[in-house]
């Protein structure tokens, strides 16, 4: 094992408005070894990263790549200085071929102007069996399968003579075999000098291919140890190490009888399979688990948005249809997305339509014309009772902040009087301050005997307001956790259940 | 509570000296459709003081009045950010249509050799059938759009031919070889471009000035009262929001063009009347001013976003152009160049509030 | 669910419409394969009738008429007479519409040849060059077929013969395309000869008149737009109102150095004249005392459209109103209506039968093995008061014109 340093990235800062996303991180990376990042969703791991490659650029700190200082531009300059990385989602042009995409943006030629694809396909044949992929390279690339793409873009890395390649979640796709193929791979790589970077959630693999751990948690470094030294406990004791602080509010809702019961529901089009569960009048039932896991499919094959395979949903012990938006919200249901921007706001209306879309029945005269009148008064309540801050109802949504935005959307589901809430990461992307107000808003709604289901990433806020927490793991439920009792470690060994 | 003026004055007291600059920047390329349409009428009545008679005014109002329905239909094709390029042999069918079972009882060349004079009843009827065919265009556009989510620029380029054929054979059968359909009944033509009401300033407004104003408030009305307004608006803007909030896009879709289909069969039947001499070209290339007039009104492609006010003022735009550079004898081959320009003019200022700034 | 139904339910009632609507057109479509089962009986009978040339032997012709556009009135009842006059003929042939598009109508000849056609009618989209005329003839000659471009011009006066006499597998039946403008020139001048104190309205000596023409670069519309109004000044000259100096006839509008107004889209249509008509009349009206006297069209549609903003303004209304003469070419069965009753005055016949039995005529004499100067030598003996041949070129024939007020 040599000694010395190949990328060293000191004290990296990064601020974004109201966050501050990297807070000093520095990471060391050896040639020819692995080197594990590791952290919760939202730990900085990404956002490093995207520092190295110049996709943000860092507000302080310095990147040194051989002893020299590099400061990248953008992704293009880092590979052609030989660091690149494999993302977890592939970036890559579907319908065209292998071979094109590989030499995309460098295709060699012949007198400057015509593609010599002979070369090219020879080249291409060359690094493959290099690497001993197996893949055609005139097949159009949309016709592989992942594990195939992925292969290509490693590929791709290595044709740039890469001395540092980054993995982001390479495996979340993979097949046993796949991942063994990998990982002869990224061993072929170490052999060479490479330096690897490698971001997974998966204790095992970790474990298994690193030489060097680097934990980090809420933007900030927590510790760099040999993996040897290291167990799964130890790993997730240190991502998951941060102190449960007075930012929830009191809890004072107490559940009642059974209102939710879902039944052996599977979805069509998504990995969600056979999940049963029942949830009280009153209750949060918190879900939980890794990005991937199910838990948005989950929500969306209840509220009608995803088409359901199989598997009944029932509410006050009647079975409702839900299969669509439209029968859900009659039925009762709401459904807050996660996906804010895509699929809750409508940015260029203004703060009343967004408010009044799913009850714009209330405010019909005569089955024909909408009460202005009447339609501002629910509006205005919901100004007031989720303290939105606003300068009028006649503000564009989208110039509000996040947290504001979120309240809109909360309040126009709560004008539907819903007896089952669907809470899809209703805090991501707000501020401290917003959050803890939307807790509040959450545990009255509870209060009055609606039934939450709230999906998070968060596992403090979960364990934080959440009466029980489901834990999904690879489209199936792997168990369920008292919220008051249980830890953050439990909750993770469940959720890596069937990874 | 101050009044705007006031607060705006305010506002404008805290800003720095380069705020300021783009303060007035920013106001005077947000209002720079009205700034254009005031300077154009300024200059050309300089030019031509005949521009500032009543009869200039009247006749300004009349084209208005006769390009704007169809613009209102479009209008909610591209606030659910499509198009509709039927529109124009939508028209062409619609008039062909009602000419046919209009014509007078002693017209030469009869279409439908049968009927009789017609009477006010008749005129009623033949409206609404002319509604009724556009409405079924229409809503063929918006099932094919809704269900297969083709995008309308391909679907409407579709109906466009299929139509313009059924008004090719229209015009070829029952002996007519493809001459012209006039010979329009007195009660229709009156219908359409008599006057109900006393002459203004010695001038006549048509009645179709008062249909205009009529469809205009309805539509106004459908935009802003009612429930499948503000669902169009929601569609438009983010068709997945909508979905979620319980907004049946499919259905929303379908209706958006069935009503434009229908804003076309009345200007059928308008333009029938109006220009009296109706052939397969009729309508042709109407939608180009529609979309042109809709765009320029702050309607934009962007999707979600647009008023029935700004329509009109889009249709009065290109139509203040149009008389202006009549009035001003403008060399024909320079008014194709003259009104390209505006409109890429003004659809670069509208997009411009859409960038995202960084 | 119950809207899909409906909806289905309408669609479907959209599709049985159109296929409806189909069926009835098909007519056109299926001619020609009765028309190629009954040759054998058929022309002996129809087909000798037509012209005293030798026996024709249509059964070999395989003949296709490109059209401009379908959709323009006097094509039409080209169209229709044709379609007649073959059919009864009994020859095989087949209709195709460019729909106003150069490109479209020489994708349908390259199509026709491969697939065997040898006798080609065409209506040349393209007027402004003779660079369309010109390929289109190579190519047939190439394929071993003959064309017979017709109504539309192929050749402007000034180049007289560049492309009829460069070749002898061509000809064309159409109107001397000045002459409409000629013609439609007289019957304005002789009008105003007659009418001169009535037309002008202000008395103030010269008429005042409007000019729409039908589309810029138009070698028809470019002939009507010129000769009608100057045949009309020499008319008015010889009878001694106005002057070389002082024209007794001056376009409305002293500032619009074209004087005419173009239908933007080049669709001669009645739309583009009704508004632009309307336009002028909002500065230029008898309040003003600087009424338009005089209205020349180059189509009778456009003719129509402006009689509609005429008749909106309360002129051309029969008794009682002041009529403003309205001078329209084409003698469309609405403009013949609109003549007799008094709110147009006049237009130029052009003989939608004449050019039908003209291009029959064609068709049978090629098939039989005359020459293209032979043939149209014949088709014009035969008619001496409708066809004449040019004297400069041999194989292009005339279908006369003639003024027609009523």
């Amino acid at each position: 094992m040599k000694q010395d340093v190949l990328l060293q990235m000191t004290d990296i800062c990064k601020s974004f408005p109201g966050v501050k996303a990297l807070d000093h991180v520095s990471l060391t990376l050896r040639p020819g070894t692995v080197h594990a990042l590791m952290g919760e969703n939202g730990a900085g791991k990404s956002t490093l990263m995207k520092c190295l490659f110049g996709i943000y650029r860092k507000d302080e700190g310095t990147i040194l790549l051989e002893g020299k200082e590099v400061n990248f531009k953008n992704s293009k300059e880092a590979m052609e200085n030989g660091v690149s990385m494999v993302h977890q989602e592939l970036n890559q042009a579907l319908k065209r071929n292998v071979m094109d995409n590989l030499w995309l943006g460098r295709y060699p030629k012949t007198a400057g102007i015509v593609i010599n694809e002979r070369k090219m396909y020879e080249d291409t044949m060359k690094l493959f069996k290099e690497l001993e992929i197996n893949v055609d390279p005139r097949e159009i690339m949309g016709n592989l399968p992942v594990s195939k793409r992925q292969m290509v873009e490693i590929a791709k890395a290595v044709s740039y003579n890469s001395k540092v390649i980054v993995f982001d979640e390479p495996t979340s796709s993979l097949t046993e075999e796949e991942v063994d193929h990998l990982f002869r791979i990224i061993n072929m790589l170490r052999d060479r000098g490479c330096g690897i970077i490698y971001i997974s959630h998966k204790m095992a693999e970790i474990l298994r291919i690193s030489d060097d751990v680097t934990v980090m948690r809420d933007g900030k470094w927590i510790a760099t140890r040999p993996a040897s030294e290291l167990d799964t406990a130890t790993i997730i004791k240190l991502m998951v190490g941060r102190e449960l602080s007075q930012q929830f509010p009191p809890k004072t809702n107490h559940p009642g009888e059974v209102s939710l019961e879902v039944e052996h529901l599977t979805a069509q089009y998504s990995a969600l399979k056979d999940v049963s569960f029942t949830a009280r009048k009153g209750e949060i039932l918190g879900i939980a688990g890794l990005d991937g896991s199910g838990r948005t499919e989950l929500l969306e094959n209840i509220f009608g948005t995803a088409t359901r395979h199989d598997g009944t949903i029932k509410l006050g012990g009647q079975v409702v249809p839900n299969k669509n938006a439209r029968q859900s919200i009659k039925s009762g249901f709401a459904l807050l997305t996660e996906e804010r921007r895509a699929t809750g706001i409508f940015g260029i209306r203004n703060i009343r339509d967004n408010t009044v879309i799913s009850s714009l029945g209330k405010h019909l005269h005569a089955h024909l014309w909408l009460n202005e009148k009447s339609m501002e008064k629910d509006t205005d309540w919901a100004i007031a009772s989720m303290q939105i801050k606003t300068p009028s109802q006649d503000t564009k949504i989208r110039s509000l902040s996040g947290g504001n935005q979120q309240k809109v959307i909360l309040g126009r589901w709560l004008l539907t009087d819903p007896k089952v809430l669907l809470l899809d990461e209703p805090t991501r992307g707000i501020d401290v301050g917003a959050k803890y107000e939307i807790y509040q808003l959450i545990i009255d709604l509870a209060n009055k005997g609606a039934t939450i289901l709230m999906v998070s990433s968060e596992m403090p806020e979960l364990l934080g307001i959440c009466d029980r927490i489901l834990v999904m793991s690879g489209g199936r439920l792997a168990g369920e956790v008292d919220a008051r009792t249980a830890t953050q470690e439990e909750i993770m060994t469940l959720a890596a259940k069937y990874v | 509570m101050k009044n705007p003026i006031s607060r705006k004055v305010e506002y404008y007291k805290t800003l720095d000296a380069k705020d300021r600059r783009s303060f007035w920047i920013d106001g005077l390329l947000n209002n720079a459709i009205y700034i254009i349409l005031v300077i154009f009428l300024i200059y050309t009545a300089t030019r031509n003081s005949r521009l500032l008679s009543w009869a200039a005014l009247v006749n300004l109002i009349t084209l208005v009045a006769a390009n704007l329905p169809m613009a209102l239909g479009i209008g909610g094709c591209i606030i659910l950010t499509g198009t509709d390029l039927s529109a124009g042999r939508v028209v062409g069918l619609s008039a062909a249509l009602s000419a046919a079972l209009l014509q007078g009882a002693s017209t030469v060349n009869k279409y439908f050799e049968g009927l009789g004079e017609p009477g006010l009843g008749m005129v009623f009827l033949v409206l609404l059938i002319a509604m009724v065919i556009g409405g079924i265009v229409g809503l063929a556009n918006g099932f094919f759009v809704a269900r297969f989510q083709l995008h309308p620029f391909i679907v409407t380029l579709a109906t466009q031919l299929i139509v313009y054929g059924g008004c090719l054979i229209f015009y070829n059968s029952n002996g007519n070889n493809g001459q012209p359909i006039s010979g329009l009944s007195q009660v229709f033509r009156t219908f359409v471009t008599g006057s109900i009401l006393p002459p203004i300033f010695g001038q006549t407004i048509p009645n179709y000035v008062l249909y205009a104003i009529i469809v205009f408030i309805l539509m106004w009305f459908i935009w802003n009262k009612t429930t499948f307004g503000k669902n169009m608006f929601a569609v438009g803007s983010n068709p997945e929001a909508a979905n979620v909030s319980g907004v049946n896009v499919f259905l929303t879709t379908t209706l958006v063009h069935t009503l434009a289909g229908i804003t076309y069969g009345y200007t059928g039947f308008i333009d029938a009347a109006r220009i009296m001499s109706n052939t397969a070209s009729t309508g042709q290339n109407y939608e180009s001013d529609a979309i042109a007039a809709c765009v320029i009104g702050g309607v934009s492609f962007v999707g979600g976003t647009g008023t029935v006010g700004g329509v009109l003022l889009g249709v009065v735009l290109l139509r203040v152009i149009y008389v202006c550079l009549n009035y001003l004898s403008v060399d024909p081959n320079l008014q194709y160049i003259v009104k390209g320009a505006i409109i890429l003019l003004a659809c670069s200022i509208d997009m411009r509030k859409y960038l995202a700034r960084k | 669910m119950k809207i899909k139904k409906i909806l289905a339910l309408l669609l479907a009632c959209v599709m049985v419409f159109a296929l409806a609507a189909c069926s009835s057109g098909t007519d056109a479509t299926e001619a020609p394969t009765t028309a190629a089962t009954e040759a054998a009986g058929g022309e002996e009978t129809a087909g000798a009738e037509e012209t005293e040339a030798t026996t024709p032997t249509a059964g070999t012709a395989r003949v296709g008429v490109f059209y401009y556009a379908f959709s323009d009135a006097f094509i039409a009842s080209v169209r229709d007479a044709l379609d007649t006059a073959l059919t009864g003929a009994g020859i095989d042939y087949q209709n195709f519409d460019a729909n106003n598009s150069q490109a479209t109508q020489n994708e349908s000849i390259t199509t026709a040849l491969t697939d065997g056609y040898n006798i080609l009618l065409v209506n040349l989209v393209d007027t402004a060059s003779t660079d369309a005329a010109s390929q289109i003839i190579e190519q047939a000659a190439a394929a071993g077929a003959q064309v017979v471009f017709f109504n539309r011009a192929v050749e402007g006066t000034d180049n007289e013969g560049v492309v009829l006499n460069a070749y002898d597998t061509v000809a064309f039946v159409g109107t001397d395309a000045p002459e409409a403008g000629h013609l439609q020139g007289q019957m304005i001048g002789n009008y105003l000869v007659e009418n001169f104190d009535t037309v002008d309205l202000n008395g103030d000596g010269q008429i005042s008149y409007a000019m729409f023409m039908g589309q810029v670069g138009n070698v028809e519309a470019l002939y009507r737009t010129q000769y009608s109004v100057e045949d009309a000044l020499v008319v008015l000259e010889e009878n001694g109102y106005g002057s070389a100096d002082e024209p007794a006839l001056v376009y409305f509008d002293p500032n619009n150095t074209e004087s005419y107004q173009a239908d933007p889209n080049g669709a001669w249509s009645a739309g583009a004249a009704t508004e632009y008509m309307q336009t002028n009349l909002s500065q230029y009206n008898e309040a003003n005392g600087n009424m338009i006297e005089l209205i020349i069209c180059n189509n009778d549609n456009m003719a129509e459209g402006a009689i509609a903003a005429l008749q909106a303004a309360g002129y051309n209304n029969g008794e009682g109103s002041t009529t403003i003469p309205v001078f329209g070419v084409d003698a469309t069965e609405s403009a013949k209506a609109l003549i007799a009753a008094g709110t147009m005055t006049g237009t130029v016949e052009q003989s939608a039968t004449g050019m039908a039995d003209a291009l029959l005529g064609m068709v049978q004499n090629i098939a039989s093995g005359s020459t293209m100067d032979d043939a149209v030598t014949a088709v014009a003996a035969s008619n001496a008061d409708l066809y004449s041949v040019s004297e400069a070129v041999p194989n292009k024939l005339y279908v006369a014109y003639s003024a027609y007020t009523g």
